[in-house]
């Protein structure tokens, strides 16, 4: 059934590269995302009433139901809750990450999505599922209207305590 | 989905290149390789064939832009209807899907279907391949690993569900131990749980043998009319269903702990074949195992076992090879390797030779009368199943 082929561990190789850059817009919905981002702080996001869905990313369309959404904005606080991570111990190369690096799938209070990013401020085993966190942004003048501008997620503070006398 | 196609499809014959780590042949070669010994198996030439359907996912991979258009000679397109099935990792088991549609319709009656995948040329890793896959504005500035990814979803499955690694760890011993008697086996072992959870964590809870490798092979099947079938094979393996459904392309808006979406591609797949029972009316099963979550992940989506109750039942060993419901009996992508596209119809192939009986070491106990086959992949969104049998 099976053809014999020459396995060789060391086949002779050429080298190649595909070299392609790109420009991309982030969008219509994706420009409004990182502008409101960048000058308030928080995270814009759109509503499709009929299907009761709020769209984080935000969208310029209900992907359900095709409802025209431009007009269907709101704004949430950029925090919410840990509803998965994981402890990334390679880069994208496969190469040691040390210290390894805790990423986390973060859905977003008040909306249907959620975002990727790295917690910060704690050790991988304190992480738990379902821990409140809130996004650690940029000082507003260093905000630049990109995902840089937010350096990543952690726990959220019970109360701000008041400094003692 | 109540409407069934008129004319009937069959698989009657299939063939497979050995799955490796490198290989000196290019990525035609191994297509060639597998496709000729479909149409020997098939007991026809290439003259024979109407139409070819060539599966192979991301050209990166390869690296070659439009590697679908590049293979063509390989797999036996030239001067021929050619078409390129390309859904990622689902591509494999969707290759036979665009296959039976070119049967099913009345316009073909023998099609080849191809799947190849030479993935040791991406360098240095074809994790790098995946970056772009991410959307470029929200997640390509955080430089995510694909890993990441089934990481977290293995990660919510276990939440949702209370399941330990130990439990899923067991999918690794079972599917490498199963490939030990495949020929074609690219990192067959007979390990222990303790060997799965002492390997290097790559992105906790995955360890680095919960992942099937980097691979180079390649895999075909030929199809045909009822009239052909009839004549060209005493023992046709029908497609009596098929399905497919994509869930949406944010990841962050699916439901991480079930894939709905194959549980949609299997109704459709089952409606189609006149399953009402799938626990009772399917024999054997090969889901899609890149990862070992994804395998049972996949049999609860496939509806073979209850939403979370999968490691339970494969720890009490319902799917072992001489279980009762046995599941990736190949050794799927952990045992026999994973050339994506090629390892989806892999499946294909095991379930046609166990159909027939001819799996050798492999073939699982008893009759089995039908058995599915399932794939995964795109934005990890799509679920693509085929349900097979022998009448
Ligand atoms: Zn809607």
């Amino acid at each position: 059934m099976f053809k014999g082929l020459t396995n060789v561990a060391a086949a002779r190789v050429w080298h190649g590269t595909m070299p392609v850059q790109y420009l991309y817009t982030a969008g219509v919905a994706g420009e409004r995302f990182f502008q409101t981002l960048r000058r308030k702080g928080v995270f814009a996001v759109t509503t499709c009433a009929e299907c009761q869905v709020t769209y984080l990313p935000p969208r310029l369309y209900c992907e359900r139901c095709f409802a025209d959404l431009s007009e269907a904005w709101a704004e949430v606080a950029p925090s919410g809750r840990v509803h998965t991570y994981t402890v990334v111990h390679e880069d994208q190369d496969g190469r040691p990450l040390d210290p390894p690096q805790v990423v986390a799938f973060v859905r977003i209070d008040g909306t249907s999505g959620g975002l990727i990013g790295r917690l910060l401020h704690l050790r991988p085993q304190d992480v738990q599922v379902e821990m409140p966190v809130d996004a650690v942004l940029a000082p507003p003048r260093r905000r630049r209207g990109s995902m840089d501008d937010i350096a990543g997620f952690a726990p959220r503070r019970v109360l701000p305590r008041r400094p003692t006398p | 989905m109540k409407r069934k196609p008129t004319r009937r499809v069959a698989v009657i014959g299939a063939g497979l290149s050995l799955f490796m780590r490198r290989a000196l042949d290019t990525g035609k070669e191994l297509a060639y390789y597998a496709a000729s010994q479909a149409l020997q198996t098939a007991g026809i030439r290439l003259k024979d064939i109407q139409a070819v359907v060539m599966a192979t996912a991301p050209d990166a991979f390869d690296g070659v832009h439009m590697k679908g258009e590049w293979l063509l000679d390989g797999a036996g397109g030239v001067g021929k209807p050619y078409l390129r099935a390309y859904v990622g990792g689902g591509s494999g088991v969707f290759s036979i899907i665009s296959g039976w549609m070119m049967v099913a319709s009345g316009v073909f009656d023998l099609v080849l279907v191809v799947a190849e995948e030479k993935m040791s040329s991406c360098q240095p890793h074809p994790q790098g391949a995946f970056l772009t896959i991410f959307d470029h504005i929200i997640e390509r500035p955080l430089g995510p690993n694909l890993l990441w990814i089934f990481s977290l979803e293995q990660q919510r499955y276990m939440a949702a569900y209370g399941i330990r690694n130990e439990d899923i760890a067991l999918v690794s011993v079972k599917n490498k131990h199963n490939a030990l008697a495949h020929p074609a086996a690219q990192v067959a072992a007979q390990l222990t749980v303790k060997d799965i959870l002492d390997s290097d964590v790559v992105a906790w809870p995955v360890h680095r043998l919960m992942v099937s490798p980097i691979s180079d092979g390649a895999a075909a099947v030929v199809l045909a009319s009822e009239q052909v079938a009839r004549r060209l094979s005493d023992r046709p393996i029908w497609i009596q269903g098929v399905g497919w459904c994509l869930d949406t392309s944010y990841w962050g808006n699916r439901d991480l702990a079930y894939p709905r979406y194959v549980e949609k591609a299997a109704w459709m797949a089952y409606e189609m074949a006149g399953v009402t029972e799938p626990r009772k009316q399917i024999h054997v099963a090969e889901p899609y195992d890149p990862f070992a979550y994804k395998e049972l992940h996949h049999l609860e989506g496939l509806q073979l076992a209850d939403r979370g109750q999968a490691p339970e039942d494969l720890a009490r060993g319902r799917f072992d090879r001489t279980g009762e419901l046995p599941s990736c009996p190949s050794g799927g992508l952990m045992g026999v390797g994973n050339p994506i596209a090629a390892a989806g119809l892999m499946k294909v192939c095991e379930l046609f030779w166990q159909l027939r009986r001819e799996a050798g070491a492999r073939q699982v106990p008893g009759n089995p009368e039908r058995g599915v086959a399932q794939a995964w992949g795109d934005l990890m969104q799509i679920g693509t199943v085929a349900v097979l049998g022998v009448r």
